[in-house]
């Protein structure tokens, strides 16, 4: 009855030998490679490290009008221009322009590291059932677990600072890029392949020329949702020691600083909506601009 | 069905008895809530006094998790939860105080553990190596080459306090205190606890050099014996409580001092005082010397025992010393119950 009654688990002593084995053989793993690890990611730290100086050190008019050109480069709105310009303006006013300008530099360098690692990845799942199979629960795992339980981890090979961060930051943000690129490429038309294919197109020419234009619409979904999922990870990096937005916010948490927390939360908010807009817009121009071509 | 009616309401009848039963019990000492602070020392000692007291003294002990800021917040605005075991109080002294005299807020015991303290430390092998620097906190300053920041390699790291806890504004002013921009230092904030132990445990580890700040009895200051820095002489209570303790802009000249005597405190409402009785008593009694606090951290984090385990463990192992704690009576129902 009591085999029923009673789960019957693993023995305390048991589990707890269990757990510290795990644990010890991390701590080996730690010792015996994480000053190799360290080494290989000291050109990102520099890279980082130098885009933040860049961002904070330029003079402020500079940067805004940096982020506004790129701003209308990339959506061609006056509209989204003028915002832009208007909201770094009011950010720089409330007092938080070195810490916008950190976790811009962390963000754009985690987006633009989870594009170009996830296209290729997602491109690769579509390719094969076999390497979709395998890829997909380990985004699952990705998407899921508590960033807390991969930071302990990452702090212990890599310490606190801007590399673990920028890690904790891709782990959760890539897994849309990668599950969109690969569904895009395989939601275009098999038809439209079997005409590709009569015209005697070769790999290359199929993916770039027919399946990577018509999977935009989803590519730039994965791109748009790879964004927000970054810069909804800003407080968590704080918890390892990332300037930016997340440290104020991290204090007004602990000190129930309503106003604090909320200018600086909305600061998130602000440089989300920015980059979630110019993102779009340059997504859809892609498109139209493809649209034309095919009828004219 | 007419079976299953009847099993329901002979369960529903037990539900009730026991209910009636708790409540009745609970008149010798009351339910109460009590905080169970998001650190290791924190969270045994509420364990403790959560057995001790529903096992002894037939209490109803609720616990609900706590920080130094929030909790005591709440203590003094809305009178909950009834006791904090262990408060730090030298980031609230001055509202404490306030509340002290205003009658809401008491002191049950000052100095729940012995022997404990904030401050900057360094890792055994760095203590080892340079003596120099443990025993004089100049030719500490003057040595940032020591301990480079990975993001400015020519800078020294000093790891303060996370975001939002007590310590940060202490530390930041005591970083202007000792100039120590000037000579080369960058004050890193490690973002949590999490954060501030990863970065020790991995100095501590790989035999890396680390200065920073931490308190003690901890299991991580047990662990890897970390060394406390010498840092020079007391710079009096006007300093300390007029100026490192308070926001930048409150302090404009801060000075150099050592840190201030830690005093910590079993903090109740004026209420639960009023009507705890013998909980109140128990409180008052409770001191773990500091060597036992330390070695049941130790003992938490080599097994991973949370709070409940671990104050059974103490129960059971240190019989001798709540013994004292208790009546005869309730130490017998509490050892019965173990």
């Amino acid at each position: 009855m009591d085999f029923f009654s009673e789960f019957p688990e693993m023995g305390r002593q048991d589990l707890r030998d269990f757990k510290k084995a795990i644990d010890a053989s991390f701590r080996e793993f730690s010792r015996a490679y994480g000053d190799a690890l360290e080494a290989f990611f000291e050109p990102l730290l520099w890279f980082l490290v130098w885009l933040e100086k860049l961002l904070t050190d330029a003079p402020w008019i500079v940067v805004i009008i940096v982020v506004a050109a790129l701003a209308w480069l990339g959506s061609r709105s006056w509209k989204l221009v003028a915002g832009t310009i208007a909201s770094f303006l009011v950010i720089g006013y409330l007092g938080m322009w070195e810490d916008t300008m950190a976790t811009l530099a962390i963000i754009s360098v985690a987006t633009l590291l989870c594009i170009a690692l996830g296209i290729p990845l997602g491109i690769l799942m579509a390719r094969s059932n076999r390497v979709q199979s395998a890829i997909t629960p380990v985004l699952d795992v990705m998407q899921t677990i508590p960033s807390f339980v991969y930071l302990i981890p990452v702090v212990m090979l890599l310490g606190i600072g801007k590399v673990p961060g920028l890690i904790a930051v891709c782990i959760y943000a890539i897994p849309p890029i990668v599950r969109l690129t690969n569904l895009g490429i395989r939601l275009v038309d098999k038809e439209v392949l079997e005409a590709a294919d009569a015209f005697g197109a070769d790999y290359k020419q199929r993916l770039f020329g027919v399946q990577i234009p018509l999977a935009l619409p989803n590519i730039f979904a994965g791109v748009n949702q790879t964004i927000m999922m970054s810069l909804a990870m800003v407080v968590i990096a704080s918890m390892i020691g990332v300037k930016g937005l997340g440290l104020p916010v991290l204090r007004a948490i602990s000190n129930q600083y309503l106003a604090l927390g909320l200018l600086n939360g909305l600061a998130i908010v602000t440089l989300a909506i920015i980059f979630d807009r110019v993102s779009q817009e340059y997504g859809r121009r892609l498109q139209a601009h493809r649209q034309g071509a095919d009828h004219g | 069905m007419k079976k299953l009616l009847t099993a329901a309401a002979v369960a529903g009848a037990a539900v009730l008895g026991m209910a009636g039963q708790a409540s009745a019990d609970a008149h010798s000492c009351g339910s109460m809530t009590m905080a169970e602070m998001n650190w290791a020392s924190a969270e045994l000692m509420a364990n403790v006094d959560k057995i001790i007291l529903e096992e002894g003294y037939g209490c109803e002990v609720e616990l609900v998790a706590g920080a130094t800021m929030p909790t005591f917040t709440s203590m003094n605005e809305k009178g909950e939860p009834d006791v904090a075991a262990e408060l730090w109080i030298n980031a609230v002294r001055e509202p404490l105080f306030k509340a002290m005299d205003e009658g809401r807020l008491m002191s049950a015991v000052e100095g729940p553990i012995t022997q404990l303290g904030e401050g900057w430390w360094v890792p055994p092998h760095t203590a080892e190596k340079h003596p120099e620097i443990v025993n004089d906190v100049n030719a500490l300053l003057a040595r940032p080459d020591l301990f480079p920041h990975p993001e400015d390699p020519s800078k020294g790291a000093f790891v303060g306090c996370p975001a939002g806890w007590g310590c940060q504004l202490a530390n930041a002013n005591l970083f202007r205190a000792f100039d120590m921009e000037a000579k080369g230092w960058i004050l890193v904030d490690p973002g949590s606890a999490a954060g501030l132990d990863g970065s020790m445990a991995k100095a501590a580890e790989r035999g890396e050099n680390w200065l920073g700040y931490y308190w003690s009895p901890t299991a991580m200051i047990g662990k890897y014996s970390m060394v406390p820095v010498d840092m020079g002489e007391w710079g009096g209570p006007e300093n300390w409580d007029g100026c490192i303790v308070k926001s930048e802009q409150e302090c404009a000249n801060p000075k150099p001092s050592s840190w201030t005597h830690s005093e910590v405190h079993t903090v109740v409402t004026s209420e639960f005082a009023g009507r705890g009785g013998a909980a109140v008593d128990y409180l008052k009694k409770r001191i773990f010397p500091g060597p036992i606090m330390n070695s049941m951290l130790v003992y938490m984090a080599d097994e991973q025992a949370g709070g409940a385990d671990a104050a059974i463990e103490f129960l059971l192992k240190h019989e001798d010393l709540w013994s004292q704690w208790v009546s005869a009576d309730a130490a017998a129902k509490i050892k019965k119950s173990l």
